[in-house]
């Protein structure tokens, strides 16, 4: 393992959800890294989203996935030495809004984004890992146009049964309506309908359903994708927080929805893709697997 | 170590789960059930038949297999440990703990509401430290810290819901900044390798040779496959309950009941490949170098 005195502090890059990240340098190597910096606790020792990150992470070795180089143990602190990458998905999203008005991306560049997390996340659910807090700030990009999957304290491992499943995960723009529901038996589909919601950021510039509260949430992704019925989504009822008042909506045409605020050109593959990502009812929404093999991504994997 | 001493514990309510009352009772009704020991007919040995998926086990017989489990290592290793490895860990305490192993689990079960899954974790935590650092023993001065610190580990690496360490170390009756320490040295010790995948001693023994934090190479031909060691806690319920599921088989006599697992049900039910499994019960056997031959 590393000693500290092996990386030269730099600039601050951010405050992660548990952590302050620096870049840092590698002295012996000349490689610059991401130190990511966890005060131990005097009340809970190292951190669980540490030891869950570090835990998960060390499994994880994939191309589109932020890579875990080691940890230096100081007195008071954890340092987490990462891949270093130049910017995140929403900072890149962000610098491209002129005036007031955001704009999406070129579409062989939302295709190039979306087919890299796909690969990163299905990597994840290979190893039996769910993700669980998928956002454009999570996904790391560098100026290869490589993207990858960071930020793993929200992150779990699903082979192993244990009786408590958080529904407070994910991010609430980006959580799915199942979760939003309470439901506790989520699986991998709670990271494909984020990967959803951050395709269409992608093609708009815009986040799809920006809700402020649970609620909301709900009400926002019901008027576009249409309230879900005991008969679309069986066993729906049964869900804790499921409300059987919910107004009634019809599902809108989202592929004319996300047309308006693009110039690019959206093909129906494109449309059918997105439609399923966003699935209301888990059970229907695609695999990671099956999303890569989508006739959208033929010129990948032809 | 001041388990005895310290009395009533008011701690419980600082639990940050709040999902867990439905079990807590399973753990209270089995408390009866072993405390009732004695007045059962000498000959008497009821047979308990566990259910096939550990989740569904209570607790209360979980903890009861899992101490007579470490009570038979317990007793092996303690005879073991005249000879010359008697180089002192972390985990040791100066003289054996008072409370025995049962009622110490059962506390910390209890009032930290441990999840099945995290109860056999130690288990397996037992078999990963002791190949990964020889030093280590699971002897009558190590287990109590051993198994505060593997639960806490454990909850706070696979659950949702768990505790801080403050509350662990008082149900555990150690210090708080001495449980930091403990947990510290465990993470290090198995290189932060907490989740039970069968490819974890190896890994750990590679990251070990390289220097390195993270080994670039997995074992057999770098490849994990489909199945790959994620059904670990369901070979290591099993071989406890084929271990110690008899009464007569440990030192513990708890609770007087002989455990046996329900059969499985269908042929095409059962986990996909069997040559796996014979292959981690192997394992399970070297890797627990403590145990007679």
């Amino acid at each position: 393992m590393a000693a500290s005195s092996q990386f030269k502090q730099l600039e601050k890059l951010g405050n992660g959800t548990y952590a302050t990240v620096y870049k840092g340098l590698n002295k012996t190597t000349g490689v610059y890294v991401a130190l990511k910096e966890v005060k131990l606790d005097s009340e809970e020792g190292t951190p669980s989203t540490a030891v869950r990150e570090i835990s998960l992470m060390k499994e994880l070795k994939h191309e589109n996935i932020v890579r875990l180089y080691d940890v230096i143990h100081t007195e008071n602190k954890l340092t987490l030495v990462f891949e270093f990458m130049d910017n995140d998905l929403k900072k890149y999203m962000d610098s491209r809004i002129v005036g007031n008005t955001p704009y999406g991306f070129e579409m062989s560049l939302v295709k190039y984004f979306e087919w890299q997390l796909l690969q990163g996340v299905a990597f994840c659910h290979e190893n039996r890992i769910l993700h669980r807090d998928l956002k454009p700030q999570n996904l790391l990009i560098n100026n290869k146009g490589q993207l990858k999957l960071g930020d793993f304290g929200l992150a779990r491992a699903f082979g192993i049964p244990v009786n408590t499943f958080s529904s407070e995960v994910v991010t609430l723009w980006y959580r799915a309506p199942d979760v939003l529901m309470g439901s506790r038996t989520y699986s991998t589909s709670i990271d494909i309908w984020s990967c959803g919601c951050i395709l269409a950021e992608m093609i708009t510039g815009r986040p799809l359903f920006p809700g402020t509260n649970d609620e909301e949430q709900l009400k926002l992704i019901f008027e576009t994708m249409g309230t879900p019925t005991e008969r679309t989504w069986p066993g729906i009822s049964n869900l804790p927080k499921y409300n059987p008042q919910l107004p009634q909506h019809l599902p809108k045409d989202l592929g004319a929805l996300l047309q308006s605020q693009t110039r690019e050109k959206m093909d129906l593959t494109l449309i059918d893709l997105l439609y399923g990502l966003l699935q209301s009812n888990p059970d229907r929404r695609l695999s990671a697997k099956q999303a890569l093999n989508h006739p959208w991504f033929a010129e990948y994997y032809q | 170590m001041s388990v005895h001493e310290l009395g009533d514990v008011s701690a419980q309510n600082e639990e940050r789960t709040n999902s867990n009352e439905n079990t807590k009772e399973d753990v209270n009704t089995s408390m009866k059930t072993g405390d009732q020991g004695p007045d059962v007919a000498e000959d008497l040995v009821p047979d308990v038949i566990l259910p096939s998926n550990f989740s569904k086990c209570s607790r209360g017989d979980l903890v009861i297999l899992i101490s007579r489990m470490l009570s038979f290592l317990i007793q092996i290793n303690d005879s073991a440990i005249k000879s010359e490895h008697n180089e002192l860990t972390r985990f040791h305490s100066r003289v054996p703990p008072q409370i025995s192993v049962y009622d110490y689990l059962m506390r910390l079960t209890r009032y930290s509401a441990l999840e099945p899954a995290v109860l056999i974790s130690s288990v397996y935590y037992i078999d990963l430290l002791s190949a990964i650092y020889p030093a280590f023993s699971l002897n009558s001065l190590t287990v109590h810290r051993f198994l505060l610190t593997a639960t806490a580990v454990a909850s706070k690496g696979l659950c949702d819901a768990f505790c801080t360490n403050t509350h662990y170390s008082k149900v555990g009756g150690v210090q708080c900044s001495e449980l930091h320490v403990l947990e510290n040295e465990f993470l290090k010790r198995v290189n932060y390798r907490i989740l039970p995948r069968d490819d974890n001693i190896l890994c750990c023994k590679m990251e070990r040779q390289e220097g390195l934090f993270v080994t670039d190479t997995y074992p057999e031909g770098n490849v994990r496959g489909p199945n790959n060691g994620f059904n670990v806690l369901d070979t290591y319920y099993r071989k406890i309950i084929e271990i110690v599921g008899s009464y007569d088989s440990s030192p513990d006599k708890t609770k007087k009941a002989h455990y046996s697992m329900e059969p499985l049900l269908k042929k095409h039910e059962i986990e996909p490949s069997n040559k796996k499994r014979v292959l981690e019960d192997s394992e399970i056997k070297t890797n627990s170098n403590k145990k007679p031959a």
